[in-house]
């Protein structure tokens, strides 16, 4: 079983004026390859910090990071932003699509910053959309789309350059209940398949469904490894 | 991403704001539209101005008292250009064919109860051939008028047709400042020359002119306002212009700088184009000003772009977008937009100047310089607009980005 991230004393502090907030206190943190894992812990508790740099998206002041093997922590921007680009799929809570284009122009996207010819660009970004179950809606722009269907055509985009691993920030917190459910169930079908998740939530209901759950408190893991029918357990405790 | 990609991904996202595009455009297309459209009318009137130069036929020089040195020095020049000059120059120099000396001043002419202050021409028969005019009715000044002082007047045609309203005016009598004139002929039509009515003069004996009317002479003789001259050829022109400085230097007893200035065709041609060269520049510097102020407007909407799609900055950067990807795209949008906006301002331009060309006498004149240089000057102002904005995107921090709503 191979290592996918693999975080060694992570630090990040950040300095506004005179006050310094700790936001992550010696992190040490693995996730292996195949692994369907959520973050959880209190707001403030870093966990958002952790899932930017497990995302590459910022920078840990201490400690070292790898990722697939590589260690980002010390790449320049534009070796970040091809790691990003290679490696790592994002789902937000917000869906972040881009309005004037259509579902398949916003899942072809990431692979156009790659340098994918054309035709296969349009074939892979075909295949995402077909793998979330949108194949009706490939010209569809965003406003026409549901936010469930908005948040599919998000995940199509995440995976459709075949990330290493699969971030995803609250990822049903802007949808209904029966929806959030679809779209744990992609999330789960994506895993069986072999895709590493990693998955940053506040809802009990929604860790349950992973198969590992990081527990975070005050800029530190908690428990690492926590099973996720003890979830409720450590939120009440 | 290569240049096909960001161009692809910049039509898309201008075409999506379709209200917004145009009006930012519109800056651009205004600008280039007044820069090419002034630089077409300015060389235009360049050009009229060059061919009714050249109307006056080739061979021309003129002789003017007074010269560009000692113009500056004194208001009150002594009229030392006289008739005896012309005489001299018409019988010793040999490359000159005809000489004409003139005479002439604004004064007002009456007829029947109407009254117009007109330009009185004392001139000799030889004006006829220097100028290439024609006699309409009747005859013109010849050498038994100016032997005798004789009062008679011939009359250009605008002349003839206010005073006289198609009716015959030969034998009629005008006066010109209260001294009665016989009117013996009435010149062909010409049309304006550099916007003087040329037709709009009387032309009397030169000697009448001196005698009866002005009655001021130098103390050199029979002054002049100037003289004239046609040469036997083009090529005997520069021979001309070189024997008549001279035989006037040696005329006038020159020992330092000339009181009188010989001018070739050329000569003027260049003057005239140095003025309204000087004012096509003028009227392209102003339209410029347009320009810039179009440039600017694309720099303010690209800023207000890039506050509006941070989110989209941060969502782009974070799928692998790296910042010279997001500074290409928004110097690319910047470009394109003021690219597209010279060229549509380009055709605007030219359809103004051929408006202006149908509806005035300036002839239409499109500068494929002025084109060229339009869309240049306007493609660099796009880049040098978007850098500001463009890095202002480029330079966002994701994570900043994609949180803000």
């Amino acid at each position: 079983m191979s290592t996918i991230v693999q975080l060694q004393s992570i630090t990040k502090v950040y300095g506004i004026g005179d006050i310094i907030v700790n936001a992550l206190a010696g992190v040490d943190l693995t996730v292996n390859a195949g692994e369907y894992c959520s973050i959880m812990g209190a707001s403030g508790s870093g966990k958002s910090t952790m899932m930017n740099i497990i995302g590459c998206l910022d920078r840990p002041t201490a400690g070292r990071y790898y990722l697939d093997g590589i260690e980002v922590d010390t790449l320049p921007d534009n070796e970040l932003a091809r790691i990003r680009n290679q490696k790592l799929g994002f789902v937000f809570q917000q869906f972040h699509l881009l309005s004037q284009l259509t579902a398949w122009e916003n899942v072809m996207l990431p692979m156009i910053y790659a340098g994918v010819p054309v035709q296969e660009r349009r074939d892979r970004a075909r295949e995402a959309l077909v793998r979330v179950g949108l194949e009706q809606r490939l010209q569809n722009k965003p406003t026409q789309l549901s936010g469930g269907q908005q948040q599919r055509v998000a995940i199509a985009r995440a995976i459709v350059n075949r990330p290493v691993v699969l971030l995803a920030d609250e990822p049903t917190g802007a949808l209904d209940s029966t929806t959030t459910e679809e779209i744990l169930d992609i999330f789960g079908e994506l895993n069986a398949s072999g895709m590493t998740v990693v998955m940053v939530t506040h809802e009990a209901d929604v860790a349950r469904r992973t198969r590992r759950v990081i527990w975070f408190k005050d800029g530190q893991v908690l428990e690492s490894n926590l099973s996720p029918k003890d979830v409720a357990l450590v939120s009440a405790g | 991403m290569d240049w096909l990609e960001s161009g692809n991904m910049a039509v898309k996202t201008l075409t999506s704001n379709k209200l917004r595009t145009g009006l930012t455009m519109l800056g651009m297309i205004i600008g280039n539209a007044s820069v090419i459209a002034m630089i077409g009318i300015g060389q235009g009137a360049q050009r009229l101005a060059s061919e009714q130069f050249e109307s006056l036929g080739p061979n021309v020089l003129f002789v003017t008292p007074g010269s560009p040195g000692a113009r500056q020095r004194t208001t009150f020049l002594p009229r030392n250009l006289v008739w005896d000059d012309a005489k001299a120059i018409a019988a010793q120099v040999p490359s000159v064919a005809s000489v004409a000396p003139q005479r002439q001043s604004q004064l007002s002419v009456t007829y029947g109860g109407k009254n117009r202050t007109t330009l009185i021409m004392g001139t000799t028969p030889e004006y006829l051939i220097v100028r290439d005019f024609d006699v309409a009715k009747g005859r013109f000044i010849n050498n038994v008028d100016l032997e005798r002082n004789t009062r008679v007047a011939i009359l250009g045609s605008e002349v003839a047709e206010q005073f006289f309203q198609g009716q015959d005016p030969i034998g009629s009598k005008i006066r010109i400042r209260n001294i009665s004139f016989e009117v013996v002929g009435v010149l062909q039509a010409k049309g304006s020359f550099l916007g003087n009515n040329q037709d709009d003069a009387v032309y009397i004996p030169l000697t009448t002119s001196a005698t009866s009317l002005t009655g001021r002479t130098s103390p050199f003789g029979l002054d002049l306002t100037f003289i004239s001259i046609s040469a036997v050829n083009e090529a005997n022109i520069p021979a001309a212009e070189f024997q008549i400085t001279n035989l006037l230097r040696r005329r006038h007893k020159i020992i330092s700088e000339d009181d009188f200035t010989v001018q070739t065709q050329k000569d003027i041609l260049r003057i005239v184009g140095t003025i309204t060269g000087g004012l096509t520049a003028l009227l392209a510097a102003i339209a410029a000003v347009s320009l810039l102020v179009g440039g600017i407007g694309i720099m303010n909407i690209m800023l207000v772009s890039v506050s509006e799609r941070t989110q989209e900055i941060g969502l782009r950067k974070a799928i692998g977008a790296s910042e010279q990807d997001i500074l290409m795209q928004f110097m690319i949008e910047a470009v394109m937009l003021s690219a597209a906006g010279g060229v549509l301002g380009t055709g605007v331009g030219i359809g103004g100047i051929l408006l202006v060309a149908a509806f005035s006498p300036l002839q239409a004149v499109v500068s494929p310089v002025a084109i060229t240089l339009a869309v240049t000057v306007s493609g660099t102002i796009g880049l040098v607009f978007g850098v500001f904005p463009a890095r202002q995107a480029a330079r966002l921090d994701p994570i900043v980005a994609l949180r803000s709503a």
